[in-house]
């Protein structure tokens, strides 16, 4: 099997490259599939971001197009703390989906008291199995994941996608 | 105004559940053939309602709208209601919550539930891709969350921290569970045993997660009737069986809108809880025998406290005395279970709402005494949304 996350592929990795959307492991990042597109530009940018209400002030996560409190459309977009410590964390022997690596790390974050953003569940990158422990500070990490094609009237434009996950703090 | 009808659950069989050799359309059928043995009075013309629950259908089976090729398969001719449902493992018992609501109601006198899937795909891999459907895709799939071990190993993990709970005490939930699974043939793992020692040598899953105390993925499909008190009087001489209440209940799908303090408090699953015995006029003492949704061990063990069959945070030592056995205070899982017979997702809640019905009529494999009042319990999702049905030999009211 390829190794499904090679960015130089385009499309969807498990299938050989030809792309259908319905089996995508990625969200649609841009502008013409989503109104949160800012999130994933705000990735590229190195930034953690989300949607606070203009009205009541709360801060959501994931960011949205009206306040889940609320329900204001008026939001506006805000950086999230970057840091966070691990509440615990499984290594899994088996059952990565396809096109992540086995063993997969993944994390309960907890990003302290009076975070916007409580806890998150999150892959842990850069990492290797056995490193880590309960407590341990990880940061905010940001990888380029496969892009994907759409039609724009006779063109085929290609999307670029970033993703982000957690690393040790070293 | 009319005085409300009281629903009841007829009864009704599952398909053989495992790594089948079988299409979903067959599995409903051979569903459907089994709630026909165990109701032999019932004929199509009688079933004005269905209500067919299932995640996959659409990928695994290039089924979206399935609600009408149920229909074709089984010969039916509904009148007042013909839907698909889903909620993932807790289809077919959100169906039964519709259902009771249909015939109280007086729209629906006989609605057929049924619930199927086809998990296992011509290549493995495609199962596990799927699963990245079933999360909050764009967010915590994104992560890595597929099949459910690593989410619930975490869970496991906290419990342990928080409360003391061991693998030996969830391995006395699988013990037990497969102690139920004994003449259950149609189950997955139908005819295996297991003992403690088995269980705690048994290959890593995900750490705490041993190979039993994960439930296995199952292709496989269930079908009850739900019907009027009076409609399943003419369809069968068995004492009827009373939905009491329901109660069903998310506050969030991604992980970062979790309830709990920490992850082994779910606070939702007590709020589901609390509305259905409120509903069914009932507390937890009352009842006699229950279905919880152990797709691990240690989620029995959770679901235990948080339904308030034991204090919270004891739910280990709770399980390890044998309160969950046959004889003990709230015999649990008594066919086998997730664990055991298996978990077609959407068809997964129907067969525990079948093992009440069979325990309050007292014609159960592994029979509780004098059951009176039983309930089950799915979790569905990344343990995101709770649903508990409470059913009872005597109606609320
Ligand atoms: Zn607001």
């Amino acid at each position: 099997m390829a190794d499904l996350e090679k960015v130089d592929i385009i499309g969807t990795p498990a299938l050989d490259g030809t792309y259908i959307a319905e089996m995508d492991m990625w969200p649609f990042e841009c502008q013409e599939f989503n109104r949160i597109y800012p999130f994933y530009e705000n990735l590229r940018a190195g930034k953690f971001t989300t949607t606070k209400c203009q009205k009541c002030g709360h801060i959501a996560y994931p960011p949205g197009v009206i306040c889940p409190k609320c329900w204001s459309d008026e939001l506006e977009w805000v950086e999230l703390p970057q840091k966070a410590r691990i509440v615990t964390f499984t290594e899994t022997q088996a059952g990565a989906p396809i096109g992540f690596p086995s063993p997969i790390i993944m994390a309960w974050l907890n990003f302290g008291e009076g975070a916007p953003l409580k806890h998150l569940l999150a892959r842990i990158i850069n990492c290797k199995e056995g490193e880590l422990k309960d407590g341990d500070e990880v940061k905010f990490v940001v990888f380029d994941v496969p892009s994907h094609p759409i039609e724009v009237k006779k063109e085929t434009k290609i999307c670029d996608r970033v993703y982000y996950a957690f690393e040790p703090v070293k | 105004m009319a005085e409300k009808k009281k629903a009841v659950i007829v009864g009704g069989g599952t398909s053989k559940f495992g790594v089948r050799q079988a299409h979903l359309l067959d599995m409903v059928q051979e569903a459907m053939k089994a709630c026909s043995d165990d109701i032999p009075a019932l004929k199509p013309t009688d079933i004005d309602g269905l209500i067919i629950a299932t995640t996959m259908a659409g990928r695994h089976s290039s089924a979206l709208n399935t609600a009408p090729l149920v229909v074709h398969r089984l010969g039916l001719s509904p009148t007042a209601i013909c839907i698909r449902l889903d909620t993932l493992c807790a289809g077919s018992n959100s169906a039964i919550i519709v259902a009771k609501g249909l015939v109280e109601s007086g729209m629906a006198e006989a609605i057929l539930v049924t619930g199927a899937e086809k998990v296992y795909m011509p290549q493995r891999w495609e199962t596990n891709y799927t699963q990245l459907m079933v999360n909050d895709h764009d967010w915590d799939s994104a992560m890595g969350l597929g099949v459910p071990p690593p989410f619930f190993a975490m869970i496991a993990k906290m419990h342990m921290k928080r409360y003391g709970t061991t693998k030996e005490q969830m391995a006395a939930v699988s013990v037990t569970n497969y102690t139920y699974g004994e003449g259950h043939t149609k189950g997955h793992f139908a005819g295996r045993s297991l003992t403690i020692e088995g269980a705690l040598e048994a290959r890593i899953i995900a750490d705490p997660f041993g190979l039993y105390d994960c439930c296995p993925l199952s292709d496989g499909a269930s079908a009850a009737i739900i019907a009027s008190e009076e409609k399943a009087k003419e369809l069968t001489d068995r004492p009827p069986v009373y939905v009491r209440g329901t109660g069903q209940h998310a506050s969030h799908s991604m992980s970062a809108g979790w309830p709990g303090e920490t992850l082994a408090e779910w606070t939702h699953l007590k709020v589901a809880a609390e509305v259905a015995f409120k509903n069914a006029r009932l507390t937890p003492k009352d009842i006699d025998v229950a279905q919880t949704h152990d797709c691990f061990t240690i989620s029995e063990i959770i679901e235990l406290e948080e339904l308030g069959f034991c204090k919270k945070g004891e739910g280990g030592d709770f399980v390890a005395s044998g309160a969950i056995e046959i004889d003990g205070e709230i015999p649990t899982n008594t066919d086998g279970g997730l664990l055991v017979y298996g978990h077609p997702f959407g068809a997964s809640g129907a067969r525990q709402s079948l093992e009440i019905c069979k325990q309050l009529q007292g014609r159960a494999i592994h029979q509780v005494k004098d059951a009176a009042f039983g309930l089950a319990h799915n979790l569905s999702g990344t343990c995101a949304q709770h649903t508990v049905v409470i059913y009872g030999k005597e109606p609320v009211d």
